[in-house]
């Protein structure tokens, strides 16, 4: 038994060192095949260099978002544009909530980091049409986690957003005819910084101004809640008839309570719709009470242990709703009733 | 490790040897594979030469001859004098021609309950065709309902066919082939009984009048059923519009609608002679929308009752207004 | 360099690739995920797996083309597969190296002589290939039982890397399950203790691939063999020969695969590897007996038939086959599928599972889905498993082939199969408790799953009334279970009047949060009734992805379960006539 190793003659060594060069080559092959793959089909999207300059169909400026990508991301993925028909493939239940309110078209594009590929976000820009419908759909879905912009926030933002709240992962902002949403994939600085980024593109890349909705001046300014305008397009309080109608929360002695106003095409509308809220209120189990304030005209109705107020100035119909009580209410009524008339005249 | 110095030469040539003997192997097993190569891999639709489309066995029209009602309680005598109205067997089948006669054999059941078409009928008809049209060959099918050997067996359909020399062909898996009806909604990509038809020169239906509970009634359109092959069942759930596209597939030389003896009640299977009404009506036509439009009267029923009738007449399979067609009648007593 | 040396090299260097690639198979963009990994690079290499599907489909599908490298280099140079790539015939030479090992000489030499039985491999080779390519009853691919590669990659991917991931939850987060691992773990298990009775026995009797090797290599270029006739005849080159090959006497060539151990061990320098015979005499093709051949082809014509009888091709399919979404029909999925478990390993929510022999013989190990186990049932906007199937027996679709939309947006969604609720099961339909588990978790949209209101009067709840006071009703009765009703879902019933929900309760009155429109006197009767949504299936919407199934609450024999009717696979088990 010869056990001693036995020395390789040098025709076997290099055949086995080819050998070896044949496993090397085959190690280097897996290790680019490994990078270069489409994740697309798995149904995750790569990020697609070249994109930033590629139009999606249609035209105007929102078909040129690839170009809004800030320093460190790209483009991920081709931009996506929805309109009625199939908006609720992207957003499902919330279709109506848009529709509703004027929608008129939904482009959205992801941006994804350069260096880290889990961190991305999508640019979610609807045009609603106008200035108004943007407000609506802005105000009434803010979160309730929503923190208001800091002013270095808003620097780099380029402008200041009047319209504008973020929250842990993602930045919701109106301007002009548009409402924009910017969700990111993590909570992450990195990832707001984009987004502010963004942000600061948009209004000139989209042409927007910053529009004023000029009923949020109407409401008093004393004891309200910051932040707390709606604007609800398709009716308010379970009834249809209150559409158009801009909300804002109060907060006298601890105790909460909205006000709301809408102008309608003149004073008979006004009257009529307040008429037909006034007996939706008694219908539903209302129960008219006399006012304690004699300054003012309005109807004041005792719903379910809270106080509702409705009344008109000229082309307004306003009120309040769910107040604690009555005198509080008819407080901020007349607060509010002096404004209107200020304005109408 | 290689070749060492005491090899004998002739390792040369058997290294020569193997090496063509590896290099053919090699050479067939790329040619293989290339002439097999599948880029696409398999996809979930079949490919559309698959596709076949059944004969068109028409005969030319001529006025006045589309259609023939013969009253009489003889079904051999109706059926002579109806095809003789019509321009006797000869202009619809021609010396050494092959004929395909579908009577309606969908049910295991008696001749006398009415739910198959009448064996005595269909060897007329055989026997027709073979004596004065002199065909070569006649075939009974159909694809029934229930176990296929049963059924003609036990309406005595297959009985009479061979006695009079035709030849029943069974329907087998393979005789299916698949169809795509154009200008169909429902018949897309199915399997119907093809290969007996494909083999044929002239297609003749028989069906019995008879009521049914899905369609309203189930006549000489209904009979081509009976090719449909898979789970034909499901177009029950449209039952209206498969009417229509049975009668806009299938171009038949004649059909015969059998209205001796109706189902009036608990079609299409009925189960007793109750079930049966005397009318003494047979009908032949080359028109067999105008047939069933015809026909449905014997069952108390109006064209209006029956969509399939407007739906097959306005996708140009035939004519509601039967009446139009100026129709011969005779009665035999 | 030994040739012996690069060879242990390349056994290792692949048998690593082989548990990177498994390891690798996850859903994701991260190294460590498949990204662009050829994770199904071994069983393109197979040729098993092309020849196989050759034989069934009369096509040879695109990435199979690998094969033909390892036919040619096979043609060239004998069966190297076997000892420098297989990552199964290396796991079989290490563990018949470490039971054997201890074992003196002669007793090694007598293990590795050539076996007569060494010859079944041959005879399970043209059973397969027969039952491939037997057109008239049906074609059906059943190498994947035995082929190697699928075989180690179905214990690796549903047996080994589950239960050694278990305890690290690297690979997965949450433990995977695999029905039926337990006879996966028999084969395999056998498969490597059948090494201490006879080293490689695996590879030497049964390995259908090296069978096909074994042939292949008839005409070897270069082939094992002595190169003198004068050898002291010590036989130490069998000591450790793997493939039984006999290379001191009459070489058996389709048996030899290609270890080099006889060259490293022989002490006289007389083996080689050389263009030409060994001139101690050599066999080039393998040893079947003819009747062993006859038996064989005649097992392989009558098998397919045979197993078909039963009719699960037909009628008598098994409606809880549901198959991962881009399957084919069923008897083409049959000539397709290899059984490798790559599927059901890539399948990110583990319901893809392999089927035991419930649904016919045929069917083992093929993938089913089964909507208890895992995460999810078949998530909406996946489609994993069709990327990773090697011979398309699952198509490679698209998202928007599977969901319907874009060019697909004619065809419809793919369709798995259907729910059906058992109502005799489902809470609000027979228990009165209300729930819409299954409606919440449809992800279609519209969803595929619709509610009716209903109002049921529960157990004991027609109550008598006491007094009646503002929206306070007290009872007589002093049976309620305090703030029971107050949930929302409970409604008081009176004099015929829309129910009203009630807002709280205690064990003898109700607050109802409106009042009735006749206030109730004493004496008058009133209902506690629950408000329930009764699920009801839209099944031209439903497409089977069984997450409903996955989610519904009574968790044993699910209230709402998916069948297989209505798969877009199959053209004869519509349910709906599609317009």
């Amino acid at each position: 038994m010869d056990s001693a190793p036995k020395r390789a003659k040098r025709l076997e060594s290099a055949i086995s060192f080819c050998l070896l060069a044949v496993l090397f080559l085959i190690a280097v092959g897996l290790f680019l095949k490994q990078s270069d793959s489409d994740m697309g089909r798995f149904g995750i999207y790569t990020a697609v260099p070249g994109l930033s300059s590629q139009k999606s169909e249609g035209n105007g400026p929102e078909t040129t978002l690839g170009t809004l990508a800030p320093t460190g991301f790209e483009p991920l993925s081709e931009p996506q544009a929805y309109t009625e028909e199939n908006l609720y493939e992207k957003i499902n239940g919330k279709a109506p909530l848009y529709i509703e309110s004027g929608f008129r078209k939904l482009f959205t594009q992801r941006f994804v980091s350069k260096d880290d590929q889990n961190l991305w976000m999508e640019l979610f820009l609807f045009d609603m049409g106008t200035a108004k419908n943007a407000f609506s759909v802005y105000s009434v879905q803010r979160r309730p986690d929503a923190a208001p912009m800091s002013s270095v926030e808003d620097r780099k933002g380029g402008q200041t957003m009047q319209f504008a709240y973020k929250t842990t992962n993602a930045l919701y902002f109106a301007i002009d005819k548009y409402y924009v949403e910017l969700v990111g994939s993590a909570e992450s600085q990195e990832l707001l910084e984009a987004m502010l980024a963004i942000a600061g593109k948009i209004p000139a890349q989209l042409a927007a101004k910053d529009t004023e909705i000029a009923e949020l001046r109407l409401f008093p300014q004393e004891n309200i809640v910051p932040d707390s305008f709606k604007l609800h397009s398709a009716g308010v309080f379970g009834f249809e008839g209150l559409t158009d109608t801009f909300t804002a929360r109060y907060t006298f002695d601890g105790s909460s309570l909205t006000a709301f106003l809408s102008r309608r095409q003149n004073a008979q509308d006004a009257q009529l719709v307040a008429e037909s809220y006034y007996k939706f209120l008694i219908n539903n189990g209302g129960v008219d009470k006399p006012l304690i304030n004699k300054n003012i005209e309005a109807k004041v109705v005792e719903f379910y242990g809270t106080t509702e107020i409705v009344f008109t100035t000229g082309p307004f119909l306003a009120g309040i709703h769910e107040a604690q009580n009555q005198q509080t209410a008819e407080k901020l009524a007349e607060m509010l009733i002096n404004k209107l008339k200020e304005v109408a005249n | 490790m290689d070749k060492q110095n005491n090899k004998k030469p002739v390792g040369r040539r058997e290294f020569l040897r193997w090496a063509g003997k590896a290099g053919i192997s090699i050479a067939a097993a790329s040619t293989v594979s290339y002439l097999l190569y599948d880029a696409t891999g398999p996809q979930p639709h079949r490919p559309a030469d698959d596709l076949v489309t059944l004969p068109d066995f028409s005969v030319k029209q001529q006025p006045g001859r589309t259609m023939s009602i013969v009253k009489g309680s003889d079904r051999v005598k109706t059926v002579d004098k109806a095809i003789e109205l019509l321009g006797g067997i000869e202009r619809f089948v021609k010396p050494g021609e092959t004929v395909a006669i579908k009577p309606n054999v969908a049910f295991a059941s008696p001749p006398m309950l009415g739910a198959t078409a009448n064996p005595q009928l269909v060897a007329e008809v055989v026997r027709l065709c073979y004596g004065r049209a002199r065909a070569k060959k006649v075939i009974v099918t159909d694809n029934p309902i229930n176990d296929p050997a049963s059924c003609f067996t036990l309406s005595g359909i297959g009985k009479a066919a061979e006695a009079n020399g035709a030849k029943v062909i069974l329907p087998k898996p393979h005789l299916f082939k698949h169809t795509t009806l154009k200008g169909g909604r429902l018949i897309k990509d199915w399997p119907v009984f093809y290969e007996p038809l494909a083999k044929a020169d002239k297609l003749i239906g028989i069906a019995p009048v008879k009521d049914h509970h899905r369609s309203g009634a189930s006549m000489s359109m209904k009979n081509w059923y009976g090719l449909l092959g898979g789970r034909r069942n499901i177009f029950h759930q449209d039952i209206n519009t498969i009417i229509a596209e049975l009668a806009m597939m299938v171009k038949p030389a004649l059909v015969i609608l059998d209205g001796t003896e109706v189902m009036i009640t608990n079609g299409p299977t009925g189960g007793s002679a109750s079930d049966l009404r005397r009318t003494n009506t047979l009908i032949a036509s080359t028109d067999m929308v105008a047939a069933d439009c015809c026909g449905c009267g014997l069952l108390n029923l109006r064209v209006s009752d029956l969509p399939y009738l407007a739906k097959a007449a306005s996708a140009g399979a035939g004519t509601t207004d039967y009446e139009s067609l100026k129709p011969k009648f005779a009665t035999i007593s | 360099m030994k040739i012996v040396t690069a060879r242990r090299i390349s056994q290792i260097f692949f048998f690593l690739l082989f548990v990177w690639f498994c390891i690798a198979s996850t859903v994701g963009g991260k190294i460590w995920q498949i990204r662009g990994w050829p994770v199904n690079w071994f069983l393109q290499l197979d040729p098993l797996v092309a020849i196989g599907t050759i034989l069934t489909t009369h096509t040879l599908y695109a990435p199979l083309i690998w094969a033909l490298v390892t036919v040619i280099l096979t043609i060239i140079f004998g069966r190297f597969f076997c000892s420098w790539v297989c990552p199964f015939g290396s796991l079989h030479h290490f563990a018949g190296f470490l039971g054997n090992r201890s074992k003196p000489t002669p007793k090694k030499i007598q293990l590795n002589k050539y076996r007569k039985a060494q010859c079944i491999k041959y005879l399970v080779l043209i059973v397969f290939l027969t039952m491939a390519a037997f057109p008239s009853i049906g074609a059906s691919l059943q190498t994947g039982l035995l082929d190697p590669i699928s075989l180690i990659s179905r214990s690796f991917n549903l047996l080994l890397l589950p239960v050694l991931d278990s305890s690290v939850n690297f690979v997965s987060a949450t433990p995977r399950f695999y029905e039926g691992a337990w006879l996966i773990f028999a084969v395999f298990l056998s498969a490597v203790l059948l090494n201490l009775v006879i080293p490689r026995f695996y590879c030497r009797l049964i390995c259908p691939l090296g069978a096909l090797f074994g042939i292949l290599g008839r005409f070897a270029v270069w082939r094992i063999g002595k190169n003198q006739s004068l050898c002291s005849d010590c036989k130490l080159c069998e000591r450790n020969c793997e493939g039984g090959c006999e290379p001191a006497g009459n070489i058996k060539i389709s048996e030899c695969v290609l270890c080099f151990n006889c060259l490293d061990d022989c002490g006289d320098d007389v083996i080689s590897y050389q263009t030409g015979p060994s001139l101690a005499g050599e066999i080039t093709g393998p040893d079947i007996s003819r009747r062993g051949f006859v038996l064989s082809l005649i097992g392989g014509i009558f098998a397919v038939p045979a197993v078909r009888l039963s009719g699960k091709l037909s009628r008598n399919w098994h409606h809880k086959v549901i198959r991962p979404p881009g399957a084919l029909a069923e008897e083409e999925f049959l000539k397709r599928c290899i059984k490798c478990g790559q599927c059901m390993r890539i399948c990110p929510t583990n319901v893809i599972q392999p089927a035991g022999f419930e649904a016919g013989l045929e069917n083992l190990w093929t993938p089913v889905l089964n909507n208890r186990i895992g995460s999810s049932g078949c998530q909406l906007n996946c489609v994993a498993c069709g990327q990773v199937c090697p011979t398309s027996a699952i198509r490679p679709i698209t998202l928007d082939e599977k969901r319907g939309i874009g060019k697909f947006a004619d065809a419809g969604p793919i369709k798995l199969g259907t729910a059906f609720i058992d109502r005799n099961r489902c809470l609000p339909w027979s228990f009165g408790l209300p729930c819409i588990v299954c409606e919440e978790n449809c992800p279609v949209s519209p969803k595929a799953i619709y509610t009716r209101e209903y109002f049921n009067t529960i157990r004991g709840g027609v109550m008598t009334v006491r007094k009646a006071q503002g929206k306070t009703v007290e009872t007589v009765e002093n049976t309620m279970e305090a703030d029971k009703f107050a949930t929302g879902d409970y409604y008081c019933v009176f004099a015929g009047e829309k129910p009203v929900k009630i807002a709280a309760n205690s064990e003898n009155s109700i607050e109802i949060s409106e009042n009735f429109a006749k206030k109730p006197a004493e004496g008058d009767k009133i209902a506690i009734q629950v408000r329930l949504q009764r699920p009801y299936i839209d099944i031209e919407k439903c497409i089977g992805c069984g997450i409903c199934e996955h989610e519904c609450p009574v968790s044993g024999r699910k209230a709402i379960r998916v069948s297989a009717e209505g798969e877009t696979r199959s053209a004869d088990r519509i349910l709906l006539l599609k317009t």
